[in-house]
């Protein structure tokens, strides 16, 4: 979203409320409620969704009287943000609204940086933006490398980043590959996406992504908003995502984030999710295919059978069988096997695997 | 009981009858037997300047003399003692002017002064001190007793013109002690001062200095002398009654000296004590004569007596004293109308609550016939019914950490204490019926205010809770809508608006609702309880 775009937003939000105030009664404005029993997973779009329950915030209400106050001091604050062009995290932001309301009031605008993050989540929701269209910054994970141009319009000077002459290193994700920055060129036939930094290191040390011609992506365990907007952007170029993750709850779960989304951002919708995502592995299923890797499995702790369980809870992924057997095969074996086992044999096996999983189509939905 | 005093006087030396006997006096304990020393004169005092229609100017002086002995002097400006009066008054035992009376008075037995003379011998050897002036003489003597003829000793020591009217009385005092409890000197003196707003009371304690000045402008007025009804009368009160009487017989003395005795009725009580012999001469009655007598009268069924002869100290004078010596925050002040209990007495309850001012949390202001009770207070019936009471519904927790007092007041010709004492109120049905109502009509009152300052201390929470928001609040809604710092200025002041319509009006409501709840007992004087609910 363009800066003017946000400005519009925020001051409509300002000006509707001055108009509540002139006619008389409380400054009030909508937003759609954030909690569980408003998430909706539509079969057709493939993600998680907020529902059509709304809920009102208004100033004259004794329980809503100073978040109300607060969340237009964000608003307020942002709006700065986005006149000067500067840009700051959330922790930025919660230091600039430290303040006390008054030397006769024992009470500051924001006491704790838990109060001030709500607020910016409602924001998003009730005007439909992102933080980073409010110019908030989020910390930085996630790393890709590959044949791929980014046009970087950054603190007054225009960069073109090449993400095949990175190294060893790669280019680090940032927090917003939406404002300031565009595609130049991508020359891949598919995205991949390992769990772990150390997979990562280990195929681009193997110019994995020069051989395969991908793009070869880690978000460093659960990924962040840079790195799942990214993916949209490369998935809205239609080129196939692959997911490679540890073969346990947890990593099946940073899957389900990429592909539909979680419940707690929900909010977030369609930017932040792809589900054309596929999963490659690993599975349980490659234990009894992959003699070798029997002898590595670990035993599953009580949180990863806990989440397994609770993923069987979720109709968009239980209704996938595949799914339903590998979660109930976790269950039943108590096992768990990280990606990082298909080194075991040798080094290089990595690559074989991916190769042949992609080749054979074998990848779960 | 003062009757089995006197029967044994012959038999035992006085003084060693009274180290037996003397917790029938009110001396038990060190430091009760000062606060009823204190009691008898202050008492004396007050009923003399009754009798004489001037208000009472009482100062009192304690002062310790060293291990276990007070130094009391009290000072009244009445009439004063007549030099002929002083040996009898202080030195022999039932001689009170006010005995043979059947009025509402604080003490009746008489035994009181010249109970603290004896004690001062007892303990002390030293005889009381008196300063009299009356009839335009100031008379200065000394008077002790002789134990052994029940005599008075008067020592005259001076005797001169003098101005004015007064008494002063003290003398030295000893197994008491002086202390600011619940039952000291203080206390006693307080409570006094409450049940008598038309005197000013003061109190020296060693240096300290404590008034309490007059509160009302009017004397309260004089009970009426009326004759007593069969019901209120003891087997006591019944023989010194009839020693003096001039009848032949006891039909006539009954039908003569009391009211709602006729010759039926009298009739009815020779069936009912058969006996004792209603045809003998009144003096020649004997205590048992006089116990079967007092039995017999329960027996028969009696027309009630008028109750005009009972005087409350008044809701507006309550109201006044309780405004000036625990100066309250809310007050209720409640006069029931007048009762009979044991079928023939007549008595009068008052009640008071007063809410968050000087008194001590939970405290139980007991008074009959305006004279307070200290002691005894487990035994009775005001304490009990109070405590009884399910103070919880009236949005008091817990009684004892409430900074709440409560007054009762039992006004009647006959009080039933429970005991020699005169420190508790027996359980007469009728009698705790009207405490009961009495406080509890005084309760609700008390609720609605709670109810209503809570309510309103809600009301002023959300306000500030709102109101504290306001100013960053409409700073930053006009910078975010693109308007200028004079535009938030503006909306600061609509804004204020809106909450002040929103919060700031909530006395209105609480009044309003209070008012419809009000009142449902239909008794409550005008005026009543209103004055200390202003904040």
């Amino acid at each position: 979203m363009s800066d003017k775009a946000a400005l519009e937003k925020l001051e409509k939000l300002g000006k509707s409320m001055l108009q509540q105030v002139k006619a008389g009664v409380s400054p009030t404005f909508e937003t759609p409620l954030r909690s569980k029993g408003n998430v909706e997973y539509e079969e057709g779009l493939g993600y998680l969704r907020l529902g059509a329950k709304k809920e009102e915030r208004t100033f004259l209400n004794v329980g809503q009287a100073r978040t109300f106050m607060q969340t237009v001091a964000v608003a307020n604050k942002t709006k700065k943000f986005v006149k000067e062009d500067l840009h700051t995290s959330i922790r930025g932001l919660y230091y600039q609204l430290k303040f006390s309301l008054g030397e006769d009031v024992d009470e500051s605008l924001f006491e704790e940086q838990s109060e001030s993050n709500v607020l910016i989540e409602d924001l998003e929701v009730a005007l439909g933006v992102k933080r980073e269209d409010l110019h908030l910054t989020t910390d930085r994970k996630g790393v890709v490398a590959g044949e791929m141009r980014v046009r970087d319009n950054f603190a007054g000077e225009e960069t073109v980043i090449d993400c095949a002459k990175q190294g060893r290193s790669g280019w680090m994700i940032p927090s917003d590959v939406d404002n300031g920055m565009e595609f130049v060129d991508v020359e891949a036939d598919y995205v991949l996406v390992v769990e772990k930094d150390a997979l990562w290191q280990r195929l681009n040390e193997d110019r994995f992504w020069k051989k395969e011609n991908c793009i070869l992506v880690t978000p460093k365990g659960q990924a962040s908003r840079g790195t799942r907007r990214l993916l949209r952007k490369l998935a809205d170029k239609r080129l196939p995502v692959y997911v490679m993750t540890d073969c346990d709850a947890w990593g099946w779960y940073i899957y389900w984030t990429i592909k539909t989304g979680s419940m707690n951002l929900a909010y977030l919708g369609r930017d932040f999710s792809i589900p054309e995502s596929r999963f490659l592995g690993v599975t349980m299923a490659d234990i009894e295919k992959y003699a070798f890797l029997k002898k590595l499995t670990i035993n599953a702790k009580p949180v990863d059978l806990k989440r397994a369980e609770e993923m069987l809870g979720y109709p968009w992924i239980s209704k996938h069988k595949e799914w339903a057997l590998e979660l109930k095969k976790v269950l039943k074996m108590k096992k768990k096997l990280e990606q990082d086992a298909l080194q075991g044999e040798r080094l290089t096996f990595v690559g074989e695997y991916v190769r042949e999983k992609i080749e054979k189509k074998q990848w779960l939905p | 009981m003062a009757e089995g005093i006197f029967s044994k006087f012959k038999e035992y030396s006085v003084a060693e009858f009274f180290k037996k006997n003397r917790q029938m006096l009110g001396f038990s304990g060190k430091v009760r037997s000062l606060t009823t020393i204190v009691h008898e004169y202050v008492t004396n005092s007050l009923d003399a300047c009754g009798e004489a229609g001037v208000f009472p100017e009482i100062e009192v002086w304690v002062d310790e003399e060293g291990e276990g002995k007070c130094r009391v002097k009290v000072r009244d400006n009445g009439p004063g003692i007549p030099k002929s009066h002083v040996g009898k008054a202080l030195g022999v035992m039932l001689a009170g002017t006010k005995f043979n009376r059947y009025v509402q008075q604080r003490g009746q037995q008489g035994i009181g002064a010249t109970g603290c003379t004896m004690y001062a011998l007892v303990t002390t050897g030293k005889p009381i001190k008196v300063l009299s002036t009356h009839a335009g003489t100031r008379l200065e003597c000394e008077v002790g007793i002789d134990f052994r003829n029940n005599k008075p000793l008067v020592n005259v020591l001076s005797e001169a013109p003098g101005e004015g009217s007064g008494l002063e009385i003290g003398g030295s005092f000893g197994e008491v002690k002086h202390e600011k409890s619940a039952y000291g000197v203080y206390e006693y003196l307080r409570r006094t001062a409450i049940a008598n707003p038309h005197a000013t009371i003061i109190f020296n304690s060693g240096p300290e200095r404590f008034v309490f000045p007059k509160s009302v402008e009017g004397l309260p007025p004089k009970p009426a002398e009326v004759k007593p009804h069969p019901l209120g009368i003891s087997a006591h009160d019944l023989i010194e009654k009839a020693r003096g009487a001039p009848y032949q017989k006891v039909s006539a003395f009954l039908q003569e000296e009391f009211v709602r005795v006729s010759l039926n009725k009298v009739k009815e009580l020779q069936e009912a004590v058969p006996e004792v012999d209603l045809g003998k001469k009144p003096a020649a009655l004997t205590w048992e004569d006089a116990e079967r007598l007092v039995a017999g009268f329960g027996k028969v069924k009696w027309i009630a007596p008028a109750t005009d002869s009972v005087v409350p100290i008044g809701t507006g004078q309550v109201e006044k004293s309780l405004n000036s010596i625990i100066g309250p925050e809310f007050m209720y002040v409640t006069q029931r109308s007048p009762k009979i209990y044991r079928g023939g007495i007549p008595f009068v309850v008052e009640a008071a609550l007063a809410y968050n001012g000087k008194g001590a949390n939970g405290e139980i202001l007991r008074f009959a016939n305006r004279a307070p009770l200290l002691f005894d207070a487990g035994g009775c019936s005001i304490t009990q019914t109070i405590k009884d009471v399910d103070w919880k519904r009236y949005g008091v927790k817990s009684l004892e950490e409430e900074p709440l007092s409560i007054f009762v007041h039992f006004a009647s010709v006959h009080v039933p204490y429970t005991s020699a004492g005169k420190q508790s109120i027996s359980d007469e049905e009728e009698v705790v019926d009207e405490i009961r109502n009495a406080v509890m009509e005084a309760a609700r009152s008390l609720q609605r205010h709670l109810s209503g300052k809570r309510r309103d201390k809600e009301l002023k929470g959300k306000r500030s809770a709102v109101l504290r928001y306001v100013e960053q609040l409409s700073k930053d809604m006009s910078e975010l809508g693109g308007g200028k710092a004079a535009d938030g200025e503006e909306v600061k002041g609509r804004l204020l608006k809106m909450v002040e319509e929103r919060y700031g009006h909530g006395k209105d409501e609480g009044q309003a609702e209070e008012g419809a709840g009000g009142r449902e007992e239909g008794e409550a004087p005008p005026g009543d309880g209103e004055g200390g609910e202003e904040e």
